[in-house]
Parts: structure tokens; sequence; C-alpha cells
């Protein structure tokens, strides 16, 4: 039987929806993102590692190529230019916005390749001139952007905001530098290192007029594979290294996403067919089709469409998400009225997932803006 | 109806080499789990606002970690039941009322039960003596709904960028020096904490400023706070910001002496020893504070009133 049809008695997820709390609605007002000028394709990646390995990368993910970054920039310069990219395509100042969340893996500024205090949302702030904003650093692996998300949706639902952003700059090209210097084959575990690729992504959201917006947002860590995926500062360069037993990983996550998957669309009162656009976390192109496909399968029905972007940017770790609906939205495939539910998944394991209706946020991007 | 507390506890570590600020964080959740006499299953949401660690991991968040360490819910529940969902939040030594700012308001919202907040810190670097700044430490509070309470009623976190550069942190890569060897690292990445002069001063100048912002906000004198409950947040902050704000002794809660010197645990340091004296179950209204690095100062003002 479909798990879709099963009665939920209570919820495994975190959850906010329309009918949790809060007076007001909570909705995406705007996306931005920064896309540093430089690029590294698979090809040249690979023709860089110590040893001869033999991984066709480009085959195995669908990653191309991947943006990385140039002289002086880093972690704060990609997340205030998204940052800035978002409020060019916001009807809100900087000045409007009440709090301001990063939620970068990596903090590089300045000297340093991570830094810790002052937190880097004090800086970014400043850079775009929300100084009114309350500001706080948030770490969550790859679903940090989207945890940002449903912590502001509770401010905004009962009243305590009325705007905020989620800023993410990730520089994490290093860890595939690092990465390269050590990979003999297939079964290392730094191979997930080598899809990496660097990106800023910020979104805005808003009090919703007329208690609509963001349908549902749920969240849980599954703590017992908390060590599937460690990163830890390198002694081969600057940045770190990380570590991922990813065939374990994407056993676990296909195993228990599909009743999480379930238990949302259920509280949204919909059905996975309803969904227009599926967006979920960039790993690989394979991985996410495997992933789909059987989850697909235990709940009977599935997406309209499943975004794949990974071609022209590789993982972009905590930004991916907002990343894919950046450019969708800039190439008008997603329309004014389409359901959108984003999927997080991360080391932890973190698993959230969000689901939404384009409304006018489709209306500042593309040609028509 | 409000948030209220639970259970606090902190603790210093033992000064031991095997001391993480894991197992510093994993014993005081525990330690606090068993005083709020609860269960961990029964953690909604675990935030984890420490920042200094032994091995600086940047992923996963050191709160998944715990929640493994803790036994709360490490897969799906009992049917009916509600997961665990943790993250790290990173706010200096203002996280902790960062942190209960959210639950409270998730707490209130009704979309948790029960909020779990764990800091700890080590010695950022244990190789430079002069990047010793702290005492290493783990805290951990347990919050929940009451109906019949006020509990945590405002909250506020001012920003003072002008003196952001007083103190700074990060890692730093660092080359090794002489002949590198084959299967050895080419450096390492060390901890650089700078703490220009006059930051203690700045401190309490902020930390005074915004709690005259905060109290004029809620429309209460220092007067009607009977207990003020500042973190430690530097060698004598506590009672230069008590004589600034005309404070008598007898209303401030100060952190016993094996627990001065912590760092994100300061909050619950000082919570730990109200509620050990008796002093918070008797305050009205009691003022937690935080101050560091940005200069961020954090206030939240719990009232054991009825709603």
């Amino acid at each position: 039987m479909a798990e879709t049809q099963k009665k939920q008695p209570g919820h495994w997820l975190t959850l906010q929806s329309a009918g949790t709390g809060g007076t007001w609605g909570c909705r995406i007002e705007s996306v931005g993102v920064k896309l540093p000028a430089g690029r590294l394709t698979t090809r040249e990646l690979m023709s860089r590692t110590s040893h001869h390995t033999r991984i066709q990368l480009e085959r195995l993910t669908g990653i191309h190529e991947r943006h990385v970054v140039g002289p002086g920039e880093n972690s704060f310069t990609l997340a205030a230019g998204a940052a800035r990219d978002c409020l060019s395509h916001s009807q809100h100042q900087a000045s409007d916005i009440d709090m301001l969340i990063s939620t970068s893996i990596t903090r590089s500024k300045g000297p340093s390749s991570q830094s810790f205090e002052p937190p880097l949302s004090l800086h970014v702030k400043q850079a775009i001139g929300a100084t009114q904003a309350v500001n706080f650093d948030l770490s969550n692996a790859c679903a940090g952007m989207l945890t940002g998300v449903f912590i502001l949706q509770d401010l905004v639902a009962r009243g305590e905001i009325n705007c905020g952003m989620v800023v993410s700059g990730e520089y994490i090209s290093h860890l595939s530098w690092n990465a390269a210097r050590q990979i003999r084959s297939l079964f290392s575990k730094q191979l997930a290192s080598l899809t990496l690729g660097d990106a800023g992504a910020a979104v805005i959201v808003e009090r919703a007029p007329g208690g609509s917006g963001i349908d549902v947002i749920g969240f849980t860590t599954l703590a017992e594979h908390s060590r599937l995926c460690l990163a830890f500062p390198s002694s081969l360069g600057p940045g770190a290294q990380m570590y991922t037993k990813s065939r374990t990983l994407h056993k676990v996550a296909i195993e228990d996403m599909a009743p999480l998957v379930a238990e949302t669309i259920g509280e949204a009162g919909i059905d996975l067919a309803d969904i227009d656009y599926l967006i979920p976390h960039q790993t690989s192109a394979r991985a996410i089709r495997a992933g789909t496909k059987a989850f697909v399968e235990r709940l009977g029905t599935s997406p309209k469409h499943v975004v794949v972007n990974l071609e022209e940017y590789g993982n972009t770790s905590s930004t991916t998400l907002f990343v894919a609906l950046h450019k969708y939205l800039e190439e008008q495939k997603i329309r004014k009225g389409d359901r959108v539910m984003l999927l997080a998944l991360a080391s932890g394991i973190e698993i959230g997932i969000a689901i939404f209706t384009i409304d006018s946020l489709v209306d500042s991007y593309g040609h028509t803006h | 109806m409000g948030t209220r507390i639970d259970a606090a506890c902190a603790q210093a570590g033992n000064g031991g080499r095997k001391t993480t600020a894991r197992r510093l964080a994993d014993a005081a959740a525990t330690n606090c789990l068993a005083l709020a006499g609860s269960n961990p299953r029964d953690v909604d949401m675990l935030i984890n606002v420490g920042v200094y660690r032994e091995d600086n991991m940047g992923e996963p968040a050191l709160a998944a970690l715990i929640q493994e360490d803790i036994g709360a819910n490490l897969g799906q529940p009992p049917t009916g039941g509600t997961g665990t969902f943790s993250f790290d939040l990173l706010n200096g030594a203002c996280g902790v009322i960062t942190a209960l700012q959210i639950e409270s308001g998730l707490l209130g919202s009704g979309v948790i039960r029960r909020g779990a907040v764990v800091a700890s810190d080590v010695q950022p670097d244990l190789q430079n003596p002069r990047a010793r700044f702290l005492r290493p430490a783990g805290g951990a509070m347990l919050l929940s709904w009451d109906d019949r309470l006020a509990g945590f009623t405002d909250f506020q976190t001012e920003t003072f960028p002008e003196y952001a550069d007083l103190f700074t942190s990060g890692l730093v890569w660092r080359e090794r020096q002489g002949i590198r060897l084959p299967r050895r690292g080419t450096g390492n990445h060390q901890m650089v904490v700078a703490i220009k002069p006059g930051y203690q001063d700045r401190l309490v100048d902020c930390s005074e400023e915004a709690t005259r912002h905060f109290l004029r906000r809620v429309g209460l004198g220092m007067e009607d706070i009977d207990l003020l409950v500042p973190a430690p947040s530097a060698p004598g902050f506590v009672d230069s910001l008590r004589e600034r704000l005309g404070v008598p002794g007898d209303r401030v809660a100060y952190t016993p002496e094996d627990l001065e010197g912590t760092y994100t645990t300061g909050p619950i340091a000082a919570l730990q020893a109200a509620i050990k004296s008796g002093r918070l179950g008797e305050a009205r209204n009691t003022l937690l504070l935080a101050a560091g690095a940005g200069i961020t100062v954090a206030l939240a003002l719990y009232r054991q009133t009825p709603p």
C-alpha cells in the first residue's frame, strides 16, 4: 500500500504548517545568487589528481563543470554578493530586514580560512546595510539554508518579525583540491569532495498577505547515522577534507526519505503528483535519479519534474536548493501557481522538506524583470 | 502561558587530556536530563551553541553527535512520537540566549514540546598558551511550555559593530617549516584569537547601553528586576556592569569560582547558580544577559508571574 494513504498518527518531523501556532503566513519573497566567474571542468580537475584514478567522474555524477572562486573571493564575498542580488529582486530595502542568519559551512574571510568570531552574519549585514537586523550564524551542513528558513518561518508566523534573510557563501572547492591529492580509486571516502563547487545564495522570507505562503516545512535528524559524512580542517592545504560513506548515506536516505516525504505531503493535504517541481539537494545526477525512483516506487506517485542542475554548478553544499530555485526562476521554467518541494539532505543525517506555491515571486525574474 | 526553565546544568572540564567539547556537552546534557527527570526521547529540538572545539569539525553539526551520544530519537520514533531536530547555532558568548529565543518561540507555537540548549568549549589552541582565554566547560538547559507561567517574555540582541575588531578568532593556515616528509601534512590550521586592549571596557559600556534600551522597550526600570543573571563574559565584567546599572549585589547571580571564565556555557553557569541558591525561584522578574564578540549583547526577560 502506498504510504501516502496511511494515517500519520504523529509527526516524525519537527513540523510547521499553516495550522501550527502562528497567526501569519510566511512566504519566500526573493532569492539571490552569487556565482564566481571562474569555472573548473571535471576533466581539468581529474587531470590534476596526484594519482591516476581512472574515475569517470563526469559520467558518474553528471557534473561537467563548477564555478570556483578567484583571487579576493571567499565565503564572505559570496554571501554578501548573494545578499545584494537577493535585495535587487526584492521589494524590500536592506533596512527592512529584521533578522539575518548566515548558514555557511565554510566561513572564510580575510586571512582566516574559517572565521569564528564575530559571526559572519555580522559582517554580511554590515556589508549590505541591514544594520538593525538581529544576526547570528547557524551550522547544519548542507541543510543550513533550509534550517534558517525553518527558524524564520516561526518568527514571521508569530509576528515577531516581518522580514528576514538567510544567506550562505560557500567557498568549498578547496576540498576538491585537497581530495585530488589523495584519491586513488572510486572507493575513496573523499570522492564526494570532487563534486563540490563554489556559490553564494540568499533568500528573503516575509509575512505573507492573507495567511498564504510556505505550506509545510519540517526537519528531523537521524542521529544514529551522524558519522557518515565528516569534514575537518586539512593538514594538506588551506581548507578542509571531507570523508563520506556515500553508499551507506544514500541507502539510509532512500530508506527514511519516503515516510518523511509522505508525512509532509500528508500535512499539506496533497499528493506527490501535485508537486510540480521537486528540488532535491544536488549531489550527483545518478544518486538523485536512483533516490527519486526508490521513493516514488514506495509512495506510488511521482512529482511532475525533478530538478537536476549539477552539470553547470556541481554540489554547492548549503546553497544547492536556492541556486537551483534561482536558476529555474530566471529561466522561467517555474511559473506562478506551481507547487515546489525543497528537499534538503545533509550530514547528520539531516532531512528537511518544504512545500510552497510559487506566487508573485516569479515577477522579479527572467526577461520580464 | 510561557516557556519555563526545567533544568540548567553546567560543569567545568577536569583538565584531563581527553576533555573534548563533545564529551563536555554530552555530560552536561545527560546530567540536565537526569536533573529534570526527563527522557532523551522527549527532546524535540537540540541546539548546540558551543564555539571552540578540539577538532574544529565543519560538518555534521556537533548537535547531531550530541543527540546520538545522549540517545535522543536516533532513528524513526515509535508510532505517534516525534523525532529530534538538532543543529548548531553560532553567536559566540550570546549563543545560549539566541537559542532560548528560537526554542521559546517554537514552544509557544506548539511546534516543539521540549527543547534543549547545549553549550561547550575547550581551549581553541592547546599548542599556544597565549590562545588560552577560556575555561573548558559544558552546559545544558531544558525548556518546556507552562500554561501557568509568563516565562520568557522578551528578548533583545543588540550589536555594536564599531567594536567588531576588538575580539576576532579564526583558523589560519600555517605551512610546515623545514623538511617535508612523505605522507605527512604540509602544514596545519591554527586558531588565532585576537583580543585587543579596551575590549573588556567596551563590553561593559555596550552591555549597559543595551540593558537600558531593553528595559525602556519593555517598560521596566532596573528596580523592577529582582535578579540579574549576567554571564561572566570577562574578568571583572559582572561587578563593573552591576555598578554601572546600580544593582545591589544581593540581586545579582554570581557564578561560582569553578565556573568563572567559561565561554558559551557562561549564561547557563550563572543560571545554575541562581537556581541552586533558590533565588531564581523567588524572583518575579529575572534578566539574563550575555555579551561577547561583535560586540553583541543579548538579553532575555524571564517572568515567574501568571501570564
